[in-house]
C-alpha cells in the first residue's frame, strides 16, 4: 500500500488528469453508496508528538515548556496504526499490530488493551481499556462531546469532510475533528464520535496528536463487529472512568508532573 | 376609562408573553432540500445547532427525495445547517415555531461549481478549506524551491492559473486584487505583490469574491463581484529569540560571567554561548548545554558499529558531552569558553554545525601518601606536588542526516579537534622505611608541551526493502589523530642509604604519535516470519599506530638509546556474525554467535630510519575466536520488565604488552612486555528487574551482574630497593585465571503521601576478587563493598521544597599476603537541600553536605561539613532580572580527598581547593525567570 501511494505521489503531476477522473469517479461512487449500507474498514495513522503534548500542559512553567520544544520539538514524533470497522448498526476501534514507523520493525512492546465498541441499535458503548496499570471494562450508554460545528471543508482519504471542534478541559485538549459527509455513521477514532459522519481526522492541540484515515475501504463486514474474546478487567461505567482520569490528572497537577507519561494521550 | 386603559396596556404588554406561551414546547421541523435546478438533494446532512455557540443538538439526513424531518425536538431557536458533498454548505437561523410543525418548505442549495469542485478534488494531497465562497490553500504543503516568489507558488496551486505575464485567474475570472494579511500592498497591481514577495513567507492563500470597487464606493450593491486573493503570512510565534546573561563578583577576587543568545524559527536554530570564571567551573551546566545544542542535544546512537555491542534501537546519546558538566574539585582554576551552534531541521533533512572553544588554567597543590607493600615490610612515600597546567581545545562538529525517500537514509558526520596542553610541575617524593628511616628523596621538575589534532568521520547508509522488516545498512568511517609532546625533565635523586650520594638527571623527551583507523560495517536483517528475524553483520577495521619517542640527555644532547624507540603497530579486525531474533507482544530475545579475527603486527626500531632493536623481534599474532551473545527483554503484564544479557568477550593483548621494549624513561618504574600473553576472555551475565506503578509512580529496580575471567591480563610486579635508583618497580603483564565480580543493587522510590512526600531507598553490594604476583608471591585481593542510601523528598507546596539524603558505605579490602594490611574504609554522607519562597519572587536556597571518611588502617578520620546558601530575588514586570547573593562553603572546610587501594599499595591524596567565598550576581533573562519553584525534576 505504501508503495502504491508513493508511486502515485511521484507521478502525481503527470497523472493529474487520470487522478482527477479517478477522484470524480470516487465522488460519484460515494454518492451512489448512499443507496447501499455505509459500512467498511478504516485504517488510521496516529502521529503523536510528545514534546507538544507536554507543552500543552498549562501548569508547567512556560520556561520548561519552551525549553522542551526547543530541544525536542522536531524530534519527538511517534507513529502507530489503528483500525476502525463500522456499519450503521455498530463500530469497533482497536490499535493495529501493523507498524507505522518502519524504524520500529523488529521490536514489539506488550500490547495494551484498547477496544472501543459502539452499538447504535442499543445505543451502548463497550470499552476495554488499560488505564494506569489496570484493565477496565467500561459499559455505558452512548455519550458524546458537545461538538461545535464549524464551516471548513477539506478532503481526507478521498472523502470530503467538514469540521467540528471540542475542548476537553480534563485532558487539556483542544480537538478538531473532520467528519465525512458521505459516510453517515456517527463514530470515529479513539473515544470520539457523535458527528453526522465518520470522523476521518482528529487534530489534538495543534499537532500533539493527529489521527488521520489513510485507508478507507467500503465493503460489507462479516464478523468484524463481533465482541472480542473475553478480557479480564474491572467493570465500571463511564462516570467512574472519568473519576479515575480526574484523580490522575489532579494528582499530576499537584505534583506539577506531566500527566501523559502514564496514560494514553 | 382609566381602568380600561390600564387593562389595554396590560394586555398589550403581556402580548408577547401570551403569544410565546402559546408556542408548543416540542416541535417537528421539516423541509425539502433542492438544488438551483430544482433537483432533489438526497442524502444531505441536516444539523440543528445551538444558536449561541454552534454546538450540535441533533442531526439527520435527507431521504432520496431530499426530505428531512426532526420530530419532537425542543422548540427553541436553532441554527439549521445543511451540508452535502456537491453543494456549498447552507445555514439559516430558526426562531421558535408557533405551531407544532415548522415546515421550512423548499431549501435551495448552491452547487459547488465545476471549477470549485475540481479544486476540491485536486486537493487530494493538499489541505484546502472552503469557508462560504472562500477557498483557502495551505501554502506550506506546496513545495517550491527556496527563493521562489509567490507567483511560482501560485502556479502550483490547483484551480489557479497564472499566465506568462503573471496575470492571475481562477474559475475563469481574473483576480483583481491581492491582499497581504488583509491589507493592500504596493498599490493596486496584484503582480507587484506576487512577483516580489517570497513564497517562504506565505502560510495560506485565500481566494474569494469581493464586491466591486464601484459597490464599495457607492455603497449600492450592483451585484457584480470580483475575484480577490489574500496571502496570509506565516505566524510569527514560531520565530523567536531568547538569551541570558549573568555577571558575578565575590570575595577573594572570585568572579564569573556567562551569557547565551539564541534565535530560532520552525526550521533553524542559531545559538551563541560564552563564559568565563575563576570558580572552578570548567564547562557549562546542563540547562545551558541543552539550550546551546537545541535539537541536536541528543542523537540516535549511530556509530555505525553494527552487531553485538554496537548499540541498539532507540538509544539516544548526548551529541557532544565534552563541553558540559565541567567542574574540577581540585586546586584552583580559571576557565573560558565560547561557541556557536547551528541546527537545521525540516524533517527530511537534519543538519548541524558547531564550533566550541574552551580553555582552563589550573594551579594545584597536592599531598599524597602512599604505602607500597614489599615481600618483607613496606615503603612509605610522601609526595608533594605543585603543578600549574593549561589546556585549550577548539572543536568543530558537523552532522548531516537526510531521508532520500521513505526507504533510504544517509547520515554523515565529522568532528575536528585541535588541542594544546602545557603542564609544569614540581614534585618532591620522600621514600622511607616503615620505621620512617629515609631511603631516598626524589625531586623532579618537569614541563610538558603537547599539541594535537584529530579528525573523525563516519557515514551510514540505511536501506529498507519493500518487505516489512527486511533492511540493509552500511557504514564507513575514517579517524585520525596526531599529537606531539615535548617533555623536559630535571630530577635530583638523593640517597640516604649506606653511601649518601646525589644523582642528577636532565632529559629532553620528544614524542610523536600518529594514529589512523579505517573501518566499515554491514548489517542485513531478514524477517523469517512476523515474529522471527535473522540478522547478519560484518565488521572490519584496520588501525595503525606510529609512535616515536626520542630521549636526549641534557645539556650534551646525546640520544639515550635505552629509552628511545620508534614503533609501528597495526591491528586488523574482522568479525562476521549472525543472530536470530524473536519479537512478540513484549518478549524480545536475541541469540547469536560471531567469529572474530584479530591480527596484530608490531615492529620496534631505534628511530625512524635506524635498524630494529636487537632484543625485540617483529611481533605478529593472529587470534581467532568464537563469541556468543544472548539478550532477552521481557515486558510482563502490570509494568514489570525483565532483562537478561550474556556476552563472551575476548580482549586481545595490546602490542605494547607483547613487546619487551623500553617504554619508560623512569628507572623507578620499568615495564617489560610478555610475548607469551594470551587474550583475556571473560563471561559477563547481567539481569535486571524493573517495576513501576503508573498510578502511584512508585518504582523499584533490582539488578545483578557477574563476570568471570579466564586468562585475565594482570600486571605482576617486582618491587625492590635498588642501590642508586631507590624504590624500583618492574611491571610485566601475565595471564592469570582468577578475577570474579559480582554486584547486586536495588533502587526504589515510593510515594508515601502522594505529591507531597516520597521515600527513596537504594542499596548496593559488590564483591570483586583478583590476583597478581608481587615479587613472585601470589596475592589474592578481595574487595567487598556495601552501600545503603535513604532519601526523602518533601514538597508540601511549591513554596517549600526539602530534599534529605543519607548514605552509608563500608568497604573491606583484604589480601592473602600481609593480612595486617587489610583495610576497612567507611564513607558516609548526609545531605539536605532546601528551597523556600518566603516572599513573592524571593527565594532562599541552601544546601548542607556532611561527609565522613574513615580508614582504620591509617587512623584516618575526616569529617567535612559544606554549607552553601543563597538568596535571590526576581525583579521587573516581566521577571527579567535576578539578583542573587550567595555564600559558598560557609564553614570554609572544602578540600579534595582521594583514596585508592590496590593489591600492593594504598594511597590517599589531599588537595586544597576553592573554599569559602561570597558572591553577588546580577542576571538578565530575555524570556524572564520562573517566579515560582518547580516541583518536578525534568531534565528539559
Amino acid at each position: 500500500m505504501i508503495n502504491n501511494r508513493l508511486t502515485f505521489e511521484r507521478d502525481s503531476r503527470f497523472q493529474l488528469s487520470t487522478g482527477l477522473m479517478t477522484m470524480l469517479f470516487l465522488v460519484t461512487m460515494a454518492v451512489n453508496l448512499f443507496a447501499q449500507k455505509p459500512e467498511g474498514y478504516i485504517r488510521y495513522l496516529r502521529t503523536g508528538n510528545w514534546a507538544k503534548q507536554m507543552a500543552a500542559v498549562d501548569y508547567m512553567s512556560k520556561q520548561q515548556r519552551d525549553r522542551m520544544m526547543y530541544m525536542w520539538g522536531n524530534r519527538s514524533e511517534y507513529k502507530s496504526f489503528a483500525n476502525l470497522w463500522f456499519s450503521p448498526s455498530g463500530s469497533k476501534y482497536e490499535d493495529s499490530e501493523e507498524k507505522a514507523d518502519r524504524d520500529d520493525e523488529g521490536y514489539n512492546w506488550r500490547k495494551e488493551e484498547y477496544t472501543i465498541m459502539r452499538n447504535f441499535e442499543t445505543q451502548t458503548v463497550h470499552e476495554v481499556e488499560y488505564i494506569l496499570g489496570k484493565t477496565y471494562i467500561i459499559d455505558d450508554s452512548l455519550h458524546y462531546p458537545n461538538w461545535k460545528i464549524l464551516n471548513d471543508m477539506k478532503e481526507v482519504a478521498g472523502h470530503i469532510c467538514m469540521n467540528a471542534f471540542y475542548e476537553d478541559t480534563l485532558k487539556m485538549q483542544k480537538i478538531t475533528a473532520w467528519y465525512a459527509l458521505d459516510l453517515p455513521v456517527s463514530t470515529g477514532p479513539e473515544r470520539l464520535g457523535g458527528l453526522p459522519g465518520v470522523i476521518l481526522e482528529i487534530d489534538i492541540n495543534d499537532g500533539a496528536m493527529v489521527i488521520t484515515a489513510d485507508k478507507v475501504e467500503l465493503k460489507p463486514l462479516t464478523t468484524e463487529l463481533d465482541l472480542p474474546k473475553k478480557v479480564k478487567g474491572k467493570k465500571i461505567n463511564e462516570s467512574q472512568y472519568y473519576g479515575i482520569l480526574k484523580k490522575h490528572f489532579d494528582e499530576r497537577r499537584a505534583a506539577e508532573e506531566p500527566p501523559f507519561w502514564s496514560i494514553r494521550y | 376609562m382609566r381602568k380600561l386603559t390600564s387593562l389595554a396596556l396590560l394586555i398589550l404588554l403581556s402580548l408577547p408573553f401570551l403569544l410565546s406561551a402559546q408556542n408548543p414546547s416540542k416541535v417537528t421541523i421539516k423541509g425539502v432540500v433542492r438544488d438551483s435546478t430544482n433537483a432533489e438533494a438526497g442524502y444531505a446532512t441536516v444539523m440543528l445547532l445551538n444558536i449561541k455557540d454552534s454546538t450540535l443538538v441533533n442531526f439527520t439526513t435527507t431521504n432520496d427525495k431530499g426530505v428531512f424531518s426532526f420530530n419532537a425536538v425542543r422548540n427553541v431557536p436553532y441554527l439549521l445547517k445543511i451540508s452535502h458533498i456537491s453543494y456549498i454548505p447552507h445555514q439559516q437561523a430558526l426562531q421558535p415555531s408557533a405551531t407544532e410543525v415548522n415546515d421550512l418548505g423548499v431549501i435551495i442549495m448552491k452547487p459547488i461549481s465545476q471549477a470549485l469542485m475540481e479544486v476540491v478534488i485536486k486537493a487530494a494531497k493538499a489541505p484546502l478549506r472552503i469557508r462560504g465562497d472562500t477557498i483557502e490553500y495551505d501554502a506550506t504543503t506546496f513545495k517550491v524551491p527556496p527563493g521562489s516568489t509567490v507567483e511560482d507558488l501560485l502556479r502550483r496551486l490547483p484551480g489557479i492559473d497564472v499566465d506568462a505575464d503573471g496575470n492571475i485567474s481562477t474559475q475563469g475570472k481574473d483576480v483583481k486584487r491581492v491582499y497581504v494579511d488583509g491589507k493592500t500592498f504596493f498599490g493596486d497591481d496584484p503582480k507587484s505583490v506576487t512577483k516580489n514577495l517570497d513564497a517562504e513567507a506565505i502560510s495560506k492563500v485565500q481566494v474569494f469574491d469581493e464586491k466591486s470597487e464601484q459597490t464599495k464606493l457607492t455603497g449600492v450593491d450592483d451585484g457584480t463581484k470580483e475575484k480577490a486573493m489574500n496571502l496570509g503570512l506565516k505566524d510569527e510565534y514560531k520565530k523567536g529569540s531568547f538569551g541570558k546573561a549573568t555577571l558575578a563578583g565575590g570575595t577573594s577576587e572570585r568572579w564569573a560571567a556567562r551569557g547565551n543568545f539564541n534565535r530560532f524559527d520552525e526550521k533553524n536554530q542559531l545559538s551563541f554561548i560564552g563564559y568565563g570564571n575563576n570558580i572552578n567551573q570548567t564547562g557549562v551546566n546542563w540547562e545551558d548545554y541543552g539550550e546551546f545544542k537545541g535539537q541536536n542535544t541528543f542523537n540516535d546512537y549511530d556509530n555505525g558499529d553494527f552487531g553485538f555491542g554496537g548499540g541498539g534501537r532507540g538509544y539516544y546519546i548526548i551529541s557532544d558531552g565534552g563541553m558540559f558538566m565541567g567542574s574540577d574539585r581540585r586546586g584552583y582554576s580559571e576557565s573560558y569558553g565560547a561557541g556557536i551552534n547551528y541546527n537545521f531541521d525540516n524533517k527530511k533533512t537534519k543538519y548541524n554545525a558547531s564550533y566550541f572553544y574552551n580553555q582552563t588554567s589550573q594551579t594545584l597543590d597536592q599531598y599524597t601518601s602512599k604505602k607500597t607493600f614489599l615481600t618483607e615490610g613496606s615503603v612509605l612515600n610522601n609526595d608533594t606536588l605543585s603543578q600549574s597546567s593549561f589546556y585549550g581545545n577548539h572543536s568543530i562538529g558537523t552532522r548531516f542526516e537526510h531521508d532520500i525517500d521513505s526507504n533510504n537514509k544517509i547520515i554523515a558526520k565529522a568532528n575536528i579537534k585541535f588541542s594544546s596542553n602545557t603542564n609544569s610541575n614540581y614534585q618532591v617524593q620522600r621514600f622511607t622505611n616503615e620505621d620512617i628511616s629515609p631511603i631516598n628523596s626524589l625531586s623532579t621538575d618537569n614541563s610538558t608541551d603537547l599539541g594535537s589534532w584529530s579528525v573523525g568521520t563516519a557515514a551510514i547508509y540505511r536501506h529498507r526493502f519493500l518487505k516489512a522488516g527486511r533492511s540493509f545498512a552500511l557504514s564507513a568511517g575514517y579517524n585520525t589523530s596526531h599529537n606531539s609532546t615535548t617533555d623536559s625533565l630535571l630530577s635530583i635523586n638523593q640517597f640516604f642509604t649506606a653511601t649518601t650520594f646525589t644523582e642528577q638527571i636532565r632529559q629532553l623527551k620528544d614524542r610523536a604519535t600518529d594514529a589512523t583507523e579505517i573501518k566499515s560495517s554491514a548489517l542485513y536483517t531478514e524477517p523469517i516470519t512476523k515474529k522471527w528475524y535473522w540478522e547478519t553483520f560484518y565488521n572490519f577495521s584496520l588501525s595503525g599506530n606510529e609512535a616515536n619517542r626520542q630521549v636526549k640527555s641534557l645539556p650534551e644532547e646525546t640520544r639515550i638509546d635505552s629509552v628511545s624507540v620508534y614503533s609501528d603497530n597495526s591491528t586488523l579486525y574482522n568479525r562476521l556474525g549472525s543472530s536470530i531474533r524473536y519479537s512478540n507482544n513484549g518478549f524480545n530475545a536475541m541469540a547469536g554467535v560471531a567469529m572474530q579475527q584479530l591480527k596484530l603486527k608490531g615492529s620496534y626500531l631505534q628511530d625512524l630510519n635506524l635498524p630494529f632493536i636487537d632484543s625485540v623481534p617483529e611481533i605478529r599474532r593472529t587470534y581467532n575466536n568464537w563469541v556468543p551473545n544472548v539478550n532477552i527483554n521481557y515486558q510482563l503484564p502490570n509494568n514489570m520488565y525483565l532483562s537478561l544479557n550474556y556476552s563472551y568477550n575476548v580482549d586481545e593483548p595490546s602490542v605494547s604488552d607483547l613487546a619487551p621494549v623500553p617504554n619508560s624513561s623512569n628507572r623507578n618504574f620499568l615495564i617489560e612486555g610478555n610475548p607469551e600473553l594470551k587474550p583475556w576472555r571473560s563471561h559477563s551475565v547481567s539481569f535486571s528487574y524493573n517495576y513501576w506503578n503508573p498510578a502511584s509512580f512508585a518504582n523499584i529496580s533490582l539488578y545483578t551482574s557477574a563476570s568471570f575471567s579466564e586468562d585475565q591480563i594482570v600486571y605482576n610486579q617486582w618491587i625492590k630497593t635498588v642501590e642508586g635508583v631507590g624504590l624500583q618497580t618492574i611491571t610485566k603483564p601475565d595471564n592469570i585465571s582468577e578475577g570474579k565480580d559480582l554486584s547486586v543493587g536495588l533502587w526504589s522510590n515510593l510515594p508515601i503521601i502522594k505529591t507531597k512526600f516520597s521515600v527513596g531507598v537504594d542499596g548496593n553490594f559488590n564483591i570483586g576478587k583478583s590476583a597478581s604476583y608481587v615479587n613472585d608471591i601470589r596475592n589474592d585481593n578481595t574487595n567487598t563493598g556495601i552501600d545503603f542510601g535513604l532519601n526523602f523528598d518533601i514538597t508540601p507546596s511549591t513554596k517549600f521544597i526539602l530534599d534529605l539524603r543519607g548514605n552509608v558505605g563500608f568497604n573491606k579490602i583484604s589480601y592473602s599476603i600481609q593480612k595486617e594490611q587489610d583495610q576497612n574504609i567507611q564513607n558516609h554522607s548526609a545531605y539536605a537541600s532546601l528551597k523556600w519562597q518566603f516572599v513573592k519572587k524571593t527565594f532562599l536556597e541552601s544546601s548542607f553536605n556532611y561527609t565522613v571518611y574513615i580508614n582504620d588502617r591509617w587512623d584516618f578520620d575526616r569529617r567535612i561539613p559544606i554549607w552553601n546558601a543563597s538568596v535571590r530575588r526576581i525583579i521587573g514586570e516581566k521577571n527579567r532580572f535576578e539578583v542573587r547573593l550567595a555564600a559558598f562553603d560557609i564553614f570554609n572546610k572544602r578540600v579534595s580527598i582521594t583514596q585508592t587501594a590496590t593489591s600492593n599499595y594504598v594511597l590517599q591524596s589531599v588537595a586544597p581547593t576553592l573554599a569559602r567565598y561570597f558572591m553577588l550576581s546580577l542576571s538578565y533573562n530575555l524570556r524572564g525567570y520562573e517566579d515560582k519553584l518547580s516541583k518536578n525534576r525534568m531534565m528539559f
